[in-house]
């Protein structure tokens, strides 16, 4: 992981704001997000926050910088401090660009892994209605930068404007699942986005794909490792390891706006080999209305893990079960052109947590989300 | 803002003093560009960076006037269907993905005229008023 500490960002800013003024061909950006979040009760769990007020999880500042090689070639990188790590500086995106021609980029680097409609402004709160876009589709968060190679190729068809994305890469590094840390190495990871756009409507469907490696020991004391214990106990500890079993994740995802109303809906499904990691299906469904410099907006996503298998797979499974659905409704008032202020509610229904019954409570957000 | 004001105090003195009062910008190419006409579909997917390429299949690059300029406010509303926060919310998903960076602040009309006139792969838009024998115009309203 690239790691810069937290003061060079705040240098890197100063020298790059006297770079721009004598450089035309250095292109600096950035982004700040603050936001705010409460729970109403201490029994349902939502994107880290807690009944106290948290102005830290959804905190967040990232400066972009572009330098132009040549006609053909530019370096990026995107440094990003989230409140949630300390304001640790980390290299979201770092990368080569390169133009084969004036309709295809290769890039190299690190990258934003592109799982999702919103994967590539993942983080650029400006750019969407939402505080953060819903946790019980955006999971994978561990995965969300790859290291590797991409190929965009733009192309029109009629009064149709598309792009293929295609990317290979690798991910190693500690992962944190229910508040336990694990090793995951994934090779071979990859897949294929295609975008189309005609008039208000617009489409993504992606696929994904990686063969999976983590450090799970039956020996060891985290959870999974107690489940993979106890599946070697009944002589199915093969059927659970986690040791280059492939991982599949499909996605689609389809837009209408016409400037007064947005619709978004987004579908996404993870398909496992190993039963260690529990299959499931995520759908978000959100409608915009907007009134001038303010938009109102409303949104129902639900997340829920697949537990087939044979008797012990499902007695096994069931244990680590999550079945949830949000309501979200927010509204946004666009300040002035760059400055938005954004209040949410979300209505979170933990139906099932872990294999038992779950509740369900509020989480009241406000933000301030900034492009520069 | 003190553009928006001035803009709005505008528009209010169009509406009192009638429709002549309200300007007519021209949308431009160089006289070298083979394109008769871009209806405001083509011209929307052009200055969005949807598509690279005039409808003959030329490179097109667009160019946009200062912030604040009344022939951009009113490209942006009438062409676009866009206001500057809807703008700039959409660029913001391109420009920190390196998918895309909006079109050029290039100056005024006469700035953009002259970078137009100069280069068949430019498009850009003006007030009518300075439209002259230098450059093309494939659109107005």
């Amino acid at each position: 992981m690239l790691r810069i500490k937290p003061t060079l960002l705040a240098v890197a800013i100063l020298a790059s704001a006297q770079a721009s003024a004598s450089d035309d061909d250095l292109h600096i950006n950035g982004f700040m997000s603050v936001g705010v979040g409460m729970l109403s009760t201490d029994d349902i769990a939502v994107s880290g926050f807690d009944t106290d007020a948290n102005f830290s999880n959804d905190t967040v500042i990232a400066l972009q910088i572009t330098k132009q090689i040549n006609d053909k070639t530019s370096a990026t990188t995107q440094l990003v401090s989230r409140g949630n790590e300390a304001y640790d500086t980390n290299a979201a995106w770092a990368y080569v660009s390169y133009a084969i021609d004036s309709d295809t980029d290769v890039r190299v680097g690190r990258l934003r892994t592109p799982f999702f409609y919103y994967s590539d402004f993942l983080e650029v709160g400006y750019a969407y209605n939402w505080v953060r876009p819903p946790e019980e589709v955006y999971r994978l968060d561990a995965f969300s930068s790859v290291n590797g190679i991409d190929v965009t190729h733009r192309f029109t068809m009629g009064s149709t404007d598309g792009s293929v994305q295609t990317y290979f890469g690798r991910f190693g590094g500690p992962v944190g699942l229910a508040g336990e840390i694990y090793e995951f190495e994934l090779k071979n990871f990859g897949g294929v986005v295609l975008n189309l756009n005609r008039g208000n409507f617009g489409t993504r469907l992606s696929y994904h794909r990686a063969d999976v490696y983590s450090d799970l020991d039956a020996t060891g004391s985290r959870a999974l490792d107690g489940l993979l214990a106890a599946a070697t106990f009944f002589g199915r500890g093969d059927d659970f390891d986690i040791a280059g079993q492939t991982s599949q994740f499909i996605e689609a995802a389809g837009t209408w706006d016409n400037g007064d109303y947005a619709v978004v809906a987004e579908y996404t499904a993870l398909r496992q080999d190993s039963e260690m990691i529990l299959d499931d299906n995520a759908f978000l469904i959100s409608g915009a209305k907007r009134f001038d410099t303010t938009t109102v907006h409303l949104t129902y996503t639900s997340q829920r893990d697949l537990t087939e298998g044979d008797t012990l797979q499902k007695t096994l499974k069931s244990n680590v079960e999550v079945h949830e659905q949000s309501y979200i409704l927010g509204a946004r008032y666009d300040y002035d052109t760059g400055t938005a202020f954004k209040f949410e509610v979300q209505y979170q229904d933990e139906k099932t947590i872990t294999g038992v019954d779950g509740k369900s409570g509020m989480l009241y957000s406000a933000a301030i989300d900034l492009v520069f | 803002m003190k553009f928006n004001l001035i803009t709005r105090f505008s528009l209010c003195l169009c509406v009192l003093l009638g429709a002549n009062a309200y300007a007519e910008v021209s949308v431009i190419v160089s006289t070298n560009n083979a394109n008769a006409s871009i209806d405001a579909d083509t011209l929307s997917r052009i200055f969005l960076g949807k598509t690279s390429n005039f409808p003959d299949g030329n490179q097109a690059i667009p160019v946009d006037q200062t912030d604040g300029a009344a022939a951009r406010e009113s490209f942006n509303d009438k062409v676009l269907g866009k206001n500057s926060s809807q703008l700039k919310a959409y660029w913001s998903r391109l420009i920190f993905t390196g998918k895309g960076t909006p079109p050029k602040e290039s100056g005024s009309d006469a700035d953009v005229k002259a970078l137009v006139a100069n280069n068949p792969n430019i498009i850009g838009y003006i007030d009518s008023s300075a439209v002259d024998g230098s450059v093309k115009v494939v659109y107005s309203f």
